[in-house]
């Protein structure tokens, strides 16, 4: 292996597609019958043509809706598939080319399904790990050490992923994840189905393991919470092309001149919302307008928040 | 009831089930080869005895019995005993209790889409060729009329034994170990392995009072005519044993999976 | 920055060799064991099942030699020989290789993708995953049919016989452990595949009687396409029929070999055509 410079970045993707042929199904019951005797396929190009580079230590998130194209690129930047087209390098190797050499340095979350051995206590999956990606004494002694000051360790230890709650096991698979000390660690939905305390807790681990240990994290997700409170850099992909690729900052100020109008009218208790350009639409008129139908209870006009914006761009 | 609800699941079923056209290919396939190892097997054991009929039963005989019997296993089986212990540890099932239909019925309408698409795929092709290549051995008469009834409890009794082994999954996690009990009495107590006719007296006295004869023996029984199903005296009460076994099994079956429930919603599943 | 820099271009290129399997291998177990310990209910309930099972198969087979004393030459004692066979060379597949039974579950749900992130080889991960004890009963079973059978039919018990026995039971082995990977691995294709691992699991039950029952084309497919006929019969001829073993029994170790290699590959081509359609 070749060495690199130091600048150089964890992840390259160059023009990289990748086509999938899949099954037109036909409605109904009669389709069914139809489809026992003939079928028709048609060709989906689930991501075309992207490009990305990611540096090392970044935590991007990569968004889109369900299924424009972001578990095809992980999966192809984790080396299980191998692109149609275009090139990716991952820190410094060819991920489907050399596969196992590429899942040393990852590590996967997904924040629904455990990777952990669901019968053992957490402590000898670890071990078990340990052996299995040939992690130094000294280093696993370490990184058990770094834990502890991030999280509570002592209750999950010893328990048995089967009887943890939701959290404890997303905890348990973030910990599991980074136990290599991996280049990148790729992120899915960490933070499903947990509560706002969890989640939090969730998010300060993954900050904290990010700025010891300089680790790439790459996160998708449709929670802005987590987009909000990790990431720097967002990419947003749709129909399986890049759509948007730059700092939150720039989100923000390239959608500054949006305002979220919240309104509650007399006789209803909820706020009525509308997202206002004001290089188009006045904000007073807007009032004024809402004012010669309805009274009006309270006002709040409020910066857009990211959730909003990622709506804007989805609907394009 | 509302007819029309079971219908659409019905017809969900089937479409579901056409769907795994593969699937069905291979089952087929492999039911043909599964066949005709019960096909050499046999022949041999009746070259090796010497006669043309033991117990009753001539080597052709034995065949039919044993291949109806496969098309029907293929036709019956279920696999809600993983299905719901899959469910049962993934917590789906506190949706589907919440359905406003109840359990037991919801999941027997669910099945009877595969059920239907099994019977028209595998049983009836196979009965066709069977009867084709036996040339008259089976006779086609009123018996099939008697034989789709006693199909349709049989399918009944199935369902209920399938359902209460099922709900022992919400005490255990055991799932392998209580199907594998189940499977393995119903194979060998039905009659699908090895026909009734051959087991000595006094186990066949004990078989014959069990509920799994009514799955698989009986409506084979009526079908090809044996033990005087031809007469109506003999048929009525091997449609009644069947019939008490149904409403037995129903009711046991109802009464025990209420009182699970009851168990686990306290717990808190 | 440059810290992990470094730290990344020094990480040795792992070479994971059989030793390194194995070790993992080992601890699973080790693991996996203890933690059934814990949980007692489960494994009676397993070990009763495991029990019923051999019950039933022994009555169905006493059912048979009831009404039929002999088939096809084969008398009582000989058949058991057989049977006991079977049952033994069965061990292994419920044992180590039992994880297969969940691998269509997993393939439809999606969650199967999770084994292929690992830095070592996808079969051998899913398959360690479980270890099944209750198997043992059932070679407690063969053994005893085995011994006793053997005493019967008045066999020798020579250091030559034993060392047979033991490289024609795992020969035996490698056949039905070759089976099941090909049954269990349809499922990637072919989605309700699930029957396919029942009706090959039920083929084991004919392992116990002599292959010789078949003729024609069954005859081949019987020998080397679906090939029970090597999991009890020709292995154990090498010690029924001294003085006449055919070739395909001394034969057999060589295609156990090849029969289990062709099947890990058919299971591997599967988990590739996984990752392309896969959720």
């Amino acid at each position: 292996m070749s060495k690199q410079a130091s600048n150089e970045p964890a992840i390259v993707m160059e023009h990289v597609s990748k086509n999938f042929k899949v099954l037109n199904r036909r409605e109904g019951l009669s389709g069914s019958i139809k489809d026992l005797f003939s079928r028709d396929y048609k060709t989906l190009q689930a991501v075309s043509d992207v490009s990305l580079t990611v540096g090392r230590g970044e935590i991007i998130g990569y968004l889109g809706p369900n299924g424009a194209g972001k578990s095809t690129t992980i999966k192809m930047i984790t080396g299980v598939l191998e692109p149609s087209e275009g090139k990716i390098m991952v820190n410094g190797v060819v991920p489907y080319q050399n596969r196992t050499r590429n899942s040393e340095q990852i590590g996967v979350v997904f924040g629904q399904r455990s990777q952990l051995w669901w019968s053992l206590p957490l402590i000898e999956s670890f071990n078990l790990l340990r052996d299995i990606y040939l992690v130094e004494e000294k280093e696993y002694k370490d990184m058990l050490e770094l834990y502890r000051s991030l999280v509570d360790l002592e209750p999950i230890l010893h328990k048995p992923v089967r009887q943890m709650s939701l959290g404890q096991r997303t905890l348990s698979d973030i910990l599991a994840a980074f136990l290599h000390n991996p280049a990148i660690v790729f992120l899915d939905e960490p933070t499903i189905g947990l509560d706002v305390a969890m989640k939090s807790k969730i998010r300060d681990l993954i900050l904290g393991l990010n700025a010891q240990k300089k680790t790439t994290v790459i996160l998708t997700t449709h929670d802005m919470g987590d987009v909000d409170a990790l990431c720097k850099r967002v990419v947003i992909i749709d129909k399986g092309k890049k759509i948007y690729d730059n700092d939150m900052d720039h989100l923000k100020t390239f959608f500054g001149s949006y305002r979220t109008l919240r309104m509650r009218l007399d006789g209803e208790d909820e706020w009525t919302e509308r997202v206002i350009d004001e290089n188009k639409t006045d904000v007073m008129k807007e009032i004024e307008k809402t004012q010669k139908e309805h009274k009006i209870k309270d006002i709040q006009v409020q910066e857009i928040s990211t959730e909003e914006i990622i709506k804007k761009i989805y609907e394009g | 009831m509302n007819l029309k609800r079971f219908a659409a699941l019905t017809k969900a079923g089937i479409q579901e089930s056409l769907q795994y056209r593969l699937g069905t290919a291979v089952t087929l396939f492999s039911n043909l080869i599964y066949l005709a190892l019960v096909y050499f097997l046999w022949k041999a054991i009746y070259a090796s005895s010497g006669k043309d009929v033991v117990r009753g039963m001539t080597f052709e005989d034995t065949m039919i019995y044993l291949i109806l019997a496969t098309a029907l296993f293929n036709f019956l089986e279920q696999f809600i005993v993983w299905d719901m212990s899959r469910s049962i540890q993934s917590g789906k099932i506190i949706l589907d209790l919440l359905k406003p239909m109840k359990y037991r019925i919801y999941t027997f309408w669910s099945y009877s889409g595969a059920h239907v698409v099994q019977f028209f795929l595998t049983f009836t092709p196979t009965f066709i060729i069977v009867c084709l290549l036996t040339g008259g051995a089976i006779h086609i008469g009123v018996n099939l009329l008697f034989f789709v009834l006693s199909t349709v409890l049989a399918l009944v009794v199935n369902f209920n034994i399938e359902m209460l082994v099922a709900t022992l999954c919400l005490y255990t996690e055991s799932t392998w170990g209580i199907n594998i009990v189940k499977e393995t009495i119903v194979l060998l107590l039905s009659g699908v392995s090895i026909p009734l006719a051959f087991f000595p007296e006094t186990i066949r006295g004990i078989v014959s009072i069990l509920p799994f004869r009514a799955v698989y023996d009986i409506p084979l029984t009526i079908l090809l005519q044996k033990n005087g199903a031809d007469q109506l005296s003999g048929l009525l009460p091997m449609l009644g044993m069947q019939l008490c076994w149904v409403v037995i099994l129903t009711i046991a079956g109802n009464l025990f999976f209420n009182h699970a429930v009851r168990k686990i919603t306290v717990n808190g599943g | 920055m440059n810290e992990k820099n470094n730290l990344t271009n020094q990480m040795p290129i792992h070479k994971r060799g059989l030793k390194f399997y194995a070790s993992i291998y080992k601890k699973i177990i080790i693991q996996d064991i203890k933690s059934k310990m814990s949980y007692r209910a489960d494994f009676i309930i397993s070990t009763v099942g495991m029990v019923m099972t051999n019950l039933a198969g022994f009555l169905t087979f006493m059912i048979l030699f009831h009404n039929f004393p002999t088939i096809n030459g084969w008398d009582y004692h000989h058949m058991l020989f057989l049977y006991g066979f079977s049952l033994v060379a069965l061990t292994p597949v419920q044992c180590f290789f039992d994880n297969n039974w969940n691998l269509r579950f997993q393939v439809q749900s999606g969650d199967f993708i999770k084994y292929c992130f690992r830095p070592i080889n996808v079969f051998f991960y899913f398959i360690s995953e479980v270890f099944d004890v209750k198997g043992l009963g059932q070679l407690a079973f063969g053994l005893g049919t085995l011994g006793y059978a053997w005493h019967k039919i008045g066999l020798p018990v020579t250091a030559l016989n034993i060392g047979k026995t033991i490289v024609f039971l795992i020969t035996a082995s490698l056949f039905m452990i070759a089976i099941m990977n090909f049954a269990a691995a349809t499922c990637f294709w072919i989605i309700g595949s699930g029957y396919v691992m029942v009706i090959m699991f039920r083929f084991k039950d004919f392992a116990r009687y002599p292959a010789s029952i078949f003729s024609g084309i069954f005859k081949i497919i019987f020998t080397f396409i679906i090939p029970i006929a090597f999991v009890a019969y020709y292995p154990s001829l090498v010690l029924l029929t001294p003085d006449k073993v055919p070739v395909l029994s001394w034969l057999s170790p060589l295609f156990g070999v090849l029969f289990f290699y062709l099947s890990y590959r058919f299971w591997m081509l599967g988990v590739r055509k996984y990752d392309f359609t896969g959720s």
